[in-house]
């Protein structure tokens, strides 16, 4: 802890070397960075964060509310219903928003952002809230299911279906129906016509079988990148029957999404923003919700992704709404908050926030944390008013803002090897200091 | 789902320099999963042409095939059927139904390839089924001159086959194809 150490840090105002700003070392049991949270930042430090909005306290409850760190766990359990006993409360909060008739998002909002408590299958109701799969009118919750549910049936019997199939459904639709031939008798076996040019070596753009070859390199793709998400993990990686057909299930998704829209397909990383909603989904303690997981996690995945396509469009890379452009939003948020670390990164180490931020934002930060972090942190995400994008630069800015002591001491090489293995964080942490972080953003 | 192509009779060089080009076309890598070959093709280069194709590849011995290596029959399992493949030169009377059929039971197979004759044949009886897939260059046989190149594709999917029959009639690709499945009773 070199506190006087580099002469370019004389002009540092006292309240910045506070050890709230360093991410504490990850110990389970260390559980007091949260709590002393409260009291340094308070009196607001004017030139680094000039419009502090007064409704600041007010979204956010005091981090004494929050669950504690077990967002630190060191091996990966998954399914478990970790109630600490801070957080019972929490869960009568949630189940007294929940059972009302007509949902309050704002309520649920907010009480998303403070956390939502994995027990008692709260969380994959409340995403789906969030994510409008499930209308706020409890009423309508059975039909809405219905009909998406059927939906996605009616999908996966139109696209999923290999040529043979569907050569055979064509032919018993023509009018020309022939006999099927077995093995008795003996003679000369007939010659038929084909239906519409449809034969398997067709060139033809609207054949069936041309259409499956050209998206079976899709479907390749799509089965490596499943087969390499999270392989830690037992529920996706395992050798057993429930996490093959988990795979099939990821599988399945994405093959829909690809063929159903075709201006963006699949692209790699998609597997990784619908392995949470899908794990989410399907240890959901409702079997009867558990089991259909697959359609509901599609239907999730599709509206989370609507608000981020355009960074998978490579064509938009360079456009306004493209992934450059948000990541040139992330500069200009950090050097508004923090000019100091923004012109080391970027002007003296020369970090290109490209390098790192890439991944962060088009994966939703699935890659940086841990998977049960990770959840916590897709809580916020998805519960924020302001929306996904908005809170997603507001949390890799705190992220910056976290290791900024290494950030400052570093060289190019250094701070790119941090940043592109960010280091293990308290959540709770992180996501208080994002939200202090809350204002319009430059443009 | 599984697409086997059947073809044979190139009589590469000597009697035909290439495969028609509307077939070349149309024979890309990467949508076949098996390739068996009656025989005659004749040269090396022409193995290594039907390899790029497709990795599995299986050829009987034509009597004008140089690399005397390959078997004179061979036999495989595809899914739920048993094929067997074989030139056809030393079955006599040459494309004889019941002969062949003989042969079929010898070697114990729902589908039997053949050649030789440079003329498509599809025939079923009692134990099973005879395909030629004639000659996919259009060389002249020991027959006849008048040959048409035709290959065959079969689309083997569970208890059926699809058997598509692509030849070239007057330079252009006529498609056809048989619908054929496989009943418990075709094999004792």
């Amino acid at each position: 802890m070199a506190d006087g150490a580099t002469p370019r840090r004389k002009s540092v105002p006292d309240w910045l070397n506070n050890p709230i700003w360093s991410a504490p070392p990850p110990s389970p049991r260390h559980s007091s960075p949260p709590r002393t949270a409260p009291s340094p930042p308070q009196p607001p430090p004017s030139p680094v964060l000039p419009p502090q909005p007064p409704r600041d306290p007010t979204p956010i409850p005091p981090p004494n509310a929050r669950r504690d760190g077990d967002a630190s766990d060191d091996e990966d359990d998954e399914g478990k219903g970790a109630g600490a006993p801070s957080r019972s409360h929490l869960v009568a909060e949630f189940k007294v928003t929940l059972d009302r008739k007509v949902v309050d998002l704002a309520e649920l909002r907010r009480l998303a952002c403070q956390g939502v408590p994995d027990a008692a299958g709260i969380r994959p109701i409340v995403w789906k809230l969030l994510l409008g799969y499930l209308p706020t009118d409890r009423a309508l919750w059975p039909y809405e299911l219905e009909k998406k549910r059927s939906q996605y049936c009616a999908f996966q019997d139109e696209l999923l279906v290999n040529p043979s199939e569907v050569t055979r459904r064509m032919e018993e639709m023509s009018v020309s129906k022939r006999e099927e031939h077995n093995a008795e008798g003996t003679g000369v076996l007939p010659r038929a016509e084909i239906v519409r040019d449809e034969h398997p070596l067709s060139l033809g753009k609207t054949s069936v079988w041309n259409q499956y070859f050209q998206e079976s390199e899709i479907v390749e793709q799509i089965d490596r990148d499943v087969k390499r998400t999270h392989p830690e993990m037992q529920f996706f990686n395992g050798d057993s029957s429930d996490s093959l057909s988990n795979q099939e299930s990821l599988k399945r998704i994405l093959t829909i999404f690809a063929k159903l829209n075709p201006g963006i397909r699949y692209v790699q990383g998609m597997n990784e923003v619908l392995a949470p909603l899908y794990y989410v989904f399907k240890n959901d303690p409702d079997q009867s919700h558990a089991a259909l997981a697959e359609p509901d996690a599609f239907f999730c995945f599709v509206e989370l992704l609507s608000g981020f396509r355009d960074n998978f469009c490579k064509q938009l890379d360079n456009s306004v709404v493209g992934i450059r452009s948000t990541i040139a939003t992330l500069s200009q948020l950090l050097r508004r908050h923090d000019e100091e670390l923004w012109r080391h990164l970027e002007v003296v180490t020369k970090v290109n926030p490209q390098f790192y931020a890439f991944r962060w934002i088009t994966l939703l930060l699935t890659q940086e944390f841990k998977f049960r972090d990770c959840l916590s942190l897709w809580d916020t995400l998805l519960g924020d008013p302001e929306g996904p994008q908005a809170t997603l630069l507001r949390i890799c800015c705190a992220m910056l803002i976290l290791v900024r002591r290494r950030l400052l001491a570093g060289d190019f090489t250094a701070n790119l090897k941090l940043l592109q293995n960010y280091p293990p964080t308290n959540i709770d942490h992180l996501l208080h200091i994002a939200n202090k972080l809350r204002g319009p953003l430059p443009f | 789902m599984v697409l086997v192509l059947a073809l044979g009779d190139l009589h590469i060089p000597h009697r035909a320099p290439d495969l028609p080009a509307k077939f070349k076309s149309m024979l890309v890598p990467g949508k076949i999963q098996h390739i068996i070959c009656t025989g005659n093709l004749c040269i090396k280069e022409v193995h290594d042409y039907l390899k790029s194709l497709c990795p599995d590849l299986h050829i009987t011995r034509g009597e004008y095939d140089e690399d005397a290596r390959y078997p004179e029959t061979k036999t495989l399992t595809i899914g739920q059927f048993k094929l067997g493949l074989c030139h056809g030169h030393q079955v006599v009377p040459w494309g004889d139904l019941d002969s062949l059929a003989m042969l079929q039971r010898q070697l114990d197979v729902d589908i039997l390839v053949t050649g030789h004759t440079h003329q498509f044949k599809a025939y079923k009886h009692e134990g099973g089924v005879v395909i030629n897939p004639g000659s996919a260059t259009g060389a002249y046989s020991s027959i006849t001159y008048d040959v048409n190149p035709s290959f065959v594709l079969m689309d083997i999917d569970g208890l059926r086959v699809v058997v598509y029959v692509y030849e070239l009639i007057d330079g252009e690709v006529k498609v056809d194809k048989i619908d054929f499945k496989k009943t418990a009773t075709m094999h004792a």
